[in-house]
């Protein structure tokens, strides 16, 4: 199984895993402005070992994490938020989530500076639960009430990306082209550590007054 | 001459223009209605007016009242600005591309017209045009960064590397201060530029730019991966070893990267030390899979044997229920295919698997033994290795140690499947369904089997399970919202196999339209994505656009609908049309009853919901809230009421042939379409482009002796309206028959040396029976002789079957009881 960035001729399998494994689910055009406003920020699970059924076929998604940048962050800080993760169930138990949302986790952070990144899950996913929490070292922040069309709560979750940004600094100050980071060396015992001990802020220029707002559709569809 | 607004009322026309943007419609209509009290004729704001109705789903007044406005005002670019929105709204650019040339020409300093005018040439990918556009806009406004990246773009688009990377030097110039490290869209545009200097082949240019204007990039993978790419096109090894290996600690699950990394080191033929270097990672990242399972790929003997020993082992003790689908592909290798059962039937006689007693999740694929079993079912269940009964035979086993497996029932309902029964293949996936049912996979499943038992009704029963209650028209409304292109191919072939002519082109007729919808996605994209600097993402996503339609879940849809198209023309409707297609005997006459009932009845639809909606307080609200999605003919029946079945094929045809050239199915398929329309030259194409990729497909074959024999009673004939050039061209051209050996022998030598393969063997008996229908006797009881065929599967012996009954062969109960003998699980020969 490769692990890589989404490209925009991925979208069609993503779409079908994402229809096949939730129930949330969203049409062509909203991956695409995913795929178009935060490139850096999708990932997908590839089964590259099936051979070529054709000249024209396109590779297997079997699993993908659908991330973007919060466009008008109400706190003002940026961050970075989960759309949609999945796995099919063919491929569950290789962790594959959690190299994709570790992927996704440092480029929110390289490329948009990103101080944490949020997610909402729902309250009675407990294999979700437990990656999120224990595996990738989300916090609780509150439970929205019936945010799921068929009314179940969820909880809002925030990971603060501080660690990762020190990771970064500590990289930098090693030798260039040396190896980087430690991406999903460890998982499942990693401590995260969530702290603000970040460096310095950076300010990026991002969504924000670049007129993105027609293209926001539906968003948060499960809300409506 | 054009009216002339008072003072006032050109404060009112201003409010119109504003009440359309601020989309206050009715506003905006009592205002202009104001000012057309007084001024009857004002094109303008006959225009606006005209703009605004459209915006209220009233298409054909707009464009009644636009064609108004122009001719009150023939010389007002606003009146032909309008005219071509509205040919936009309505999806025809063309006539918009020429309505707002119009307008620019009135207007040559419109900003507004120029740009809705740039938006669609991209869009039509008329990139001369494009970049002429561009270039007027950059003259307009050659302060913004992005009226140059446009311009490049634009280049890009046209072919013209060098002069897109000019245009984004010249902007470079103008800076008089270096842009801040984090200016996002500087970031991107010197990443874009460096992706056209690696696009015109010189890496050390593209190097030497990386690692100056790049160094810094925000986006930090492209900068790794350019650079690795980069140091190895310009072998500089030693680098490019360092490069790799830092993109491995970033992402060790990436194929490339470690073969990026062997070729690097130069160890491509050298399998000691890449083992060697898999094992450092293996070791070095515990959780990670691809350095484990890469190695099997180019590992051989014993070698191969102790590295799929570990793997299986680890894979096993942790139960991943993806074992068998990560080490499938080896199966090529007959070595291996033997290889990797032994090892999982040794793990289990080892019983070291009981050690394993975590406890698992609900549904779950289990460790240890079960997690065996499991793999062994699915090996001989794999169509390399099939022994359908010992698959069944470990699945059961599997089950008994995990009775509430959804996986391991999924596996079960496949081999039934694969048994041809799909009956019972339904049956157990809604068992498995049943283990877990929050889980949307489980009843993706579940549903997918329903759909290919033909039970539609409760498919869909199942699929409403998980899709939006809210949504109006229910879950087939919400499947069809969420392009959930799967469900509605398979729901569409499930009505083809049922004789539901109707249904199943409309299904088809969907997926043609999502694809549609697809392709004008990238519409606001054009703009966008420039404002938002995201250039390279941008290219890529115009790169798949132009080859959207050679995706396989258009390629598959269109292939189905033009096989209902050619039964249809073969075989036209007679009772009705979704009825049983079995019926024989109709005619062009019966099918026009058909086509004129099918009318009216839609007609009848139409009055009454008209009716319905001018009844006070009885409008449902749906249909307030959106008139356009009312549909006309939700059973298809119009569809299917064609009297012009090839002339509808076309549709899906054109987009087959034009992106999906390579497949055989394709070329096949447009065969017979162009046969069934006498287009001989376009037929003969199709046929060339199909023997090029394998002459001996049993498709190909019968189409080469078809079109020779059609060809020859054409030319004889004494009506034929083909003209002697095209006879020329066909005659020259068609090269796939020897010229000395005749068609029986043609056809006899083809079957003798395909005499093993059922499904090439039926193509030649079917030839036989064409060329020589003396022999139709023998033809039909040699069809049936081969279920004796060892290698036969149950798919060649369907299509024998309705290849006898195509013939209306005496011989098909015969044949389906012996076949009915030969696989007794199977439903399909009853």
């Amino acid at each position: 199984m490769d692990i890589r960035l989404l490209k925009p001729s991925d979208i069609p399998h993503v779409q079908h895993a994402n229809i096949t494994n939730l129930p949330e689910n969203y049409f062509m055009k909203y991956y695409l402005y995913h795929a178009l406003s935060w490139p850096q920020l999708s990932y997908v699970a590839v089964d590259v070992s099936r051979p070529k059924k054709s000249p024209y076929d396109y590779p297997r998604i079997v699993g993908y994490v659908l991330a973007k940048m919060e466009e008008d962050p109400p706190d003002g800080v940026q961050h970075g938020h989960i759309t949609s993760l999945s796995v099919m169930r063919t491929h569950r138990r290789l962790g594959i989530a959690e190299k994709l949302m570790r992927q996704s986790q440092r480029a929110m952070v390289e490329t948009f500076n990103a101080q944490y990144v949020s997610l909402h899950v729902r309250v009675s996913n407990n294999a979700a639960l437990r990656l999120y929490r224990d595996t990738l070292g989300f916090k609780n922040e509150k439970i929205e009430a019936k945010y799921y069309a068929d009314g179940e709560d969820a909880y809002s979750m925030k990971l603060d990306l501080g660690f990762i940004r020190e990771q970064i600094v500590d990289e930098e100050d090693e030798d260039e082209g040396e190896p980087v980071g430690s991406l999903g060396k460890e998982g499942g015992d990693t401590e995260v550590n969530g702290g603000d001990a970040g460096p310095k802020k950076r300010k990026v220029r991002v969504g924000r007054g670049l007129g993105v707002g027609d293209l926001v559709e539906r968003d948060e569809s499960h809300k409506a | 001459m054009p009216q002339v607004l008072s003072a006032k009322e050109q404060g009112l026309f201003r409010t119109v223009v504003r009440n359309y943007e601020d989309k206050q419609y009715k506003k905006g209509i009592k205002a202009a209605d104001q000012i057309l009290k007084k001024n009857p004729k004002h094109g303008d704001t006959l225009a606006m007016k005209a703009l605004i109705m459209n915006s209220q789903g009233k298409t054909d007044e707009a464009f009644a009242l636009a064609k108004v406005a122009l001719q009150c005002d023939m010389k007002s670019h606003v009146c032909w600005h309008v005219y071509g929105l509205l040919y936009r709204a309505v999806k025809n650019f063309e006539e918009a591309i020429k309505a707002y040339k119009f307008a620019l020409r009135l207007e040559p300093d419109s900003q507004q017209i120029q740009r809705d005018l740039a938006l669609l040439q991209v869009q039509m990918r008329d990139y001369q045009g494009y970049l002429n556009s561009r270039r007027a806009m950059l003259t307009a406004r050659p302060s913004a960064r992005q009226s140059w990246t446009a311009l490049a773009v634009a280049h890009h688009l046209n072919g013209n590397l060098s002069e897109a990377e000019g245009v984004l030097t010249s902007y470079e110039e103008t800076l008089k201060n270096p842009p801040s490290k984090t200016d996002f869209e500087n970031s991107e545009a010197v990443m874009y530029k460096n992706s056209l200097i690696a696009e015109q082949g010189d890496f050390q240019k593209a190097l030497d730019h990386l690692e100056s204007a790049g160094k810094h990039t925000l986006d930090r993978l492209a900068y790794y991966e350019l650079r690795a790419t980069y140091l190895t096109k310009l072998g500089r090894t030693e680098e490019a070893t360092k490069a790799y290996r830092a993109l491995i600690d970033r992402n060790s699950e990436y194929k490339m990267y470690y073969d990026g990394l062997i070729e690097a080191m130069g160890i491509s033929e050298d399998k000691a030390a890449k083992k060697q270097l898999f094992d450092e990672y293996a070791e070095k990242y515990p959780r990670c899979d691809a350095a484990r399972r890469l190695p099997l790929d180019f590992l051989e003997g014993d070698e191969f044997k102790e590295a799929a020993d570990q793997y299986i082992n680890r894979m096993l003790d942790k139960g991943v229920p993806s074992t068998f689908a990560n080490l499938k592909h080896l199966y090529s290798s007959s070595f291996k295919k033997d290889t990797l059962p032994a090892l999982v039937q040794q793990y289990i006689d080892s019983g070291k698997s009981e050690a394993n007693d975590e406890p698992k999740r609900s549904g779950d694929t289990s460790k240890g033994a079960s997690a065996a079993f499991y793999f062994l079912a699915q090996h001989y269940n794999y169509y390399r290795s099939r022994d359908l009964d010992k698959a069944m035979e470990f699945v059961e086993k599997a089950i008994e140690l995990e009775p509430n497996s959804v996986d391991f029932h999924m596996t079960q309902a496949r081999i039934w499947k694969h048994y041809g029964n799909s009956q019972k293949a339904s049956e157990i996936m809604e068992k498995a369904r049943t283990l877990d049912t929050r889980d949307r996979h489980i009843n993706t499943k579940a549903a997918k089997y329903q759909l290919r038992d033909n039970e539609g009704d409760a498919a869909l029963k199942t699929m409403g399970l998980f899709t939006r209650a809210e949504t109006v028209g229910g879950p087939l409304a919400d499947l069809h919202d969420m392009q959930c292109v799967w469900y509605l191919t398979e729901d569409g072939e499930s009505y083809a196999r049922q004789g539901k002519i109707g249904l199943a082109l409309k299904r088809f007729t969907s997926i043609y339209n999502i694809f549609d919808v697809w392709q004008e996605d990238q519409f606001d994209f054009h703009s966008f994505s420039l404002r938002k600097g995201q250039i390279r993402a941008y290219i890529d996503m115009m790169r798949w656009e132009d080859q959207l339609r050679e995706h396989t879940f258009y390629s598959r849809a269109a292939l189905s609908a033009v096989d209902v198209y050619l039964k249809l023309h073969d075989k036209p409707l007679s009772n009705g049309t979704n009825g049983n297609s079995d019926a024989n005997g109709d005619d062009a006459a019966e099918r026009k009853k058909a086509a004129k009932k099918a009318r009216k009845e839609a007609q009848k639809a139409e009055r009454e919901a008209i009716a319905k909606k001018n009844e006070p307080n009885k409008a449902t609200k749906e249909v307030e809230a959106d008139p356009k999605k009312k549909d006309d003919d939700p059973d298809g029946a119009k569809l299917a009421a064609t009297t012009e079945p090839m002339n509808d094929a076309m549709k899906f045809l054109t987009p087959l042939l034009q992106f999906s050239p390579k497949s055989i199915d394709v070329q096949t398929a447009g065969f017979e379409v162009y046969m069934r329309r006498k287009k001989y030259v376009l037929a003969l194409k199709c046929l060339l482009a199909a023997a090029a990729l394998d002459k001996e497909h049993s498709k190909v074959h019968q189409q080469i002796v078809r079109f020779k024999v059609a060809i020859d009673s054409e030319f004889e004939s004494s009506e034929s309206k083909i003209s002697p050039k095209t006879k020329e061209v066909i005659t020259s051209e068609f090269n796939l028959l020897p010229a000395s050996t005749s068609l029986t022998k043609f056809n006899d030598d083809y079957l003798a040396s395909h005499k093993d393969c059922a499904r090439r063997t039926l193509s030649a008996l079917s030839v036989r029976k064409l060329i020589s229908p003396d022999a139709a006797p023998t033809c039909e009881k040699d069809v049936a002789a081969v279920l004796k065929l060892s290698a036969i599967t149950v798919e060649e012996a369907q299509e024998a079957l309705t290849l006898l009954r195509s013939w209306n062969s005496s011989e098909v109960d015969a044949f389906k009881s012996s076949a009915a003998q030969k696989w007794p699980k199977a439903t399909i020969f009853e």
